[in-house]
């Protein structure tokens, strides 16, 4: 089964072709970052702007990557929340077009599904399997008992901890995209400054980042200010520690709780060398998987995995009045 | 049997959703629709609607017009991704119009100036004049504050802020523009972004 997967959410233009919700034909990515760097963050308006002016081109490298034909495509998935509203607008007009020319069925994706579901590109989920999803939008925790089948354990209450990852990057003057280059200066650090582990001690699964980026931010404003010499590389660890910890530690509990027999991390922040050693290094007992580093971040062939799924699993196929919501519920 | 002409018309940036069927240069069927701010669930299940009326498929449709705009940016986008995927999958010729000459397009005054709002007192404003059902542009698509505009301005015969294009009258016109690269179709927006325009001051 061909599966046509459409992602426009945020600031990537993507379009993918999936063989049997594993086989990766094409996954073209048309990435904005370099537009949305001037601005220091994505600017919704350009975004969208730049999905209008990217789309067709990037459906036509797919196809012609995959090697296959329009007509041979069984299903289109596309991303219909949640993200920019704008931008979720032109895959989803897009995706329909597809959809009515070749009398295709359509299926919209919770985005965070599809992250969820890059994982089994190269990996096959097992059940009931635990799923730690860290991106610029999302914070949480979702135990799965069979495909398709998702159960919020957790989340963040305030920042998620992309979020939190860029603000910190903002005020340490780093380039845009910030995460990343926390993470590779944190490499190179020492937990120096043992910032707080906010939500450490409480016993749900809930997280919070709000507070300890304050933290790190109103440090580094205080050494700046009385002249104190410290380097940015002890800043981003000593962040970096703090984060990971309290996500490893939810993570293993949750995972004990509800006896898993499979952890998966997912999304932006699954890239996050940091987490991924931590991660792996603390947790000995259930296996974890991590998508390779161009599956973490937004791409198309994950929506195309994902729709696989949730058709297989009986879900209907939508109709021509699918919509993109900004706010959709997983 | 020379193979007959199907032309689709999209155009999403007003509150209506127009869409219409040429056959031939006949108009076969439309929709003219008030749905404010809904054009990303109506505008395809009318499509289809309008097609299967006609018994005709998305396939068989030989060039597609689309108004490009200026208008609501959200709107437009909607239109311009399905004529732009229409013209390239079914490898089909797109022509642009402007969404003003559209409006404009639904009077039989001679002079006539089209209007749509682009809030804060300014509106996107165009002019034409039109003689023996010719249409023609004499202000092109301009963002104006009304009030200033209006004082500079002839009066014209009548202002038109809503109305059913005339397809017909359009395709006689020499108003719209065929689109050489179907993967560089963008709206018509007529101003930058805010994030751009603020950036510039700084
Ligand atoms: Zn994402």
């Amino acid at each position: 089964m061909y599966v046509m997967g459409v992602e426009s959410s945020c600031d990537e233009t993507s379009v993918a072709i999936v063989k049997d919700g594993k086989t990766v034909l094409a996954n073209v990515v048309l990435s904005q970052i370099d537009i949305h760097k001037e601005y220091g963050g994505v600017v919704p308006e350009i975004a969208s702007r730049e999905h209008v002016k990217g789309i067709s081109l990037v459906f036509d490298q797919s196809i012609k990557k995959a090697g296959i034909q329009y007509k041979d495509i069984d299903l289109v998935a596309v991303t219909e929340g949640p993200g920019l509203i704008g931008s979720l607008l032109v895959g989803v007009a897009a995706a329909k077009v597809v959809a009515m020319n070749y009398d295709i069925p359509i299926i919209g994706i919770h985005h965070i599904a599809g992250h969820i579901y890059a994982n089994n590109i190269e990996h096959d989920l097992v059940f009931p399997c635990l799923a730690l999803v860290v991106s610029g939008g999302h914070t949480e925790l979702i135990l799965m008992d069979k495909h398709y089948q998702f159960k919020k354990i957790g989340e963040t209450v305030d920042d998620a901890v992309g979020e939190a990852y860029d603000k910190v990057a903002r005020v340490l003057d780093l380039p845009y995209p910030g995460g990343p280059m926390v993470d590779k200066l944190a490499q190179q650090g020492k937990d120096l400054y043992h910032f707080p582990r906010p939500l450490f001690d409480s016993k749900d699964y809930q997280f919070s980042f709000s507070g300890l980026k304050s933290h790190v931010i109103n440090l580094h404003h205080n050494l700046s200010q009385r002249h104190e010499v410290f380097e940015l590389a002890d800043f981003c660890a000593s962040f970096q520690e703090a984060v990971t910890d309290v996500l490893v530690k939810k993570t293993k509990a949750a995972a004990k709780e509800y006896q898993v027999k499979q952890i998966i991390v997912a999304g932006g922040v699954a890239a996050n060398k940091g987490l991924r050693g931590k991660i792996s290094r603390e947790i000995t007992d259930i296996p974890v998987c991590f998508p390779s580093l161009g599956y973490c971040t937004d791409n198309a062939a994950m929506i195309a995995v994902a729709g696989f799924f949730k058709y297989k699993t009986g879900n209907k196929a939508d109709d021509y009045t699918i919509n993109g919501n900004s706010r959709l519920e997983l | 049997m020379l193979k007959s002409s199907k032309i689709l018309v999209i155009d999403t940036a007003t509150d209506y959703v127009f869409l219409s069927l040429l056959i031939d240069g006949i108009e076969v069927g439309y929709t003219y629709q008030n749905d404010v701010r809904n054009h990303a669930v109506t505008v395809m299940p009318k499509l289809d609607e309008l097609l299967k009326k006609a018994q005709i498929a998305l396939k068989e449709i030989t060039e597609v017009i689309v108004g490009i705009g200026p208008g609501s940016y959200t709107g437009v986008r909607i239109g311009v991704t399905i004529a732009k995927m229409i013209g390239y999958l079914n490898n089909v010729p797109v022509k642009t119009v402007s969404t003003l000459a559209l409006l404009a397009s639904s009077s039989s005054a001679a002079k006539i100036m089209a209007r749509i709002d682009a809030r804060r007192g300014n509106a996107f404003t165009a002019c034409y004049s039109q003689e023996n059902g010719i249409m023609k542009a004499t202000i092109s698509d301009i963002l104006v504050n009304v009030e200033q505009f209006d004082q500079t301005h002839e009066i014209p015969d009548e202002i038109v802020i809503i109305g059913k294009p005339d397809m017909e009258k359009i395709l006689r016109s020499k108003l719209t523009v065929f689109v050489k690269n179907i993967h560089e179709l963008v709206p018509n927006y007529l101003q930058v972004t805010e994030a751009e325009r603020n950036k510039g001051k700084i």
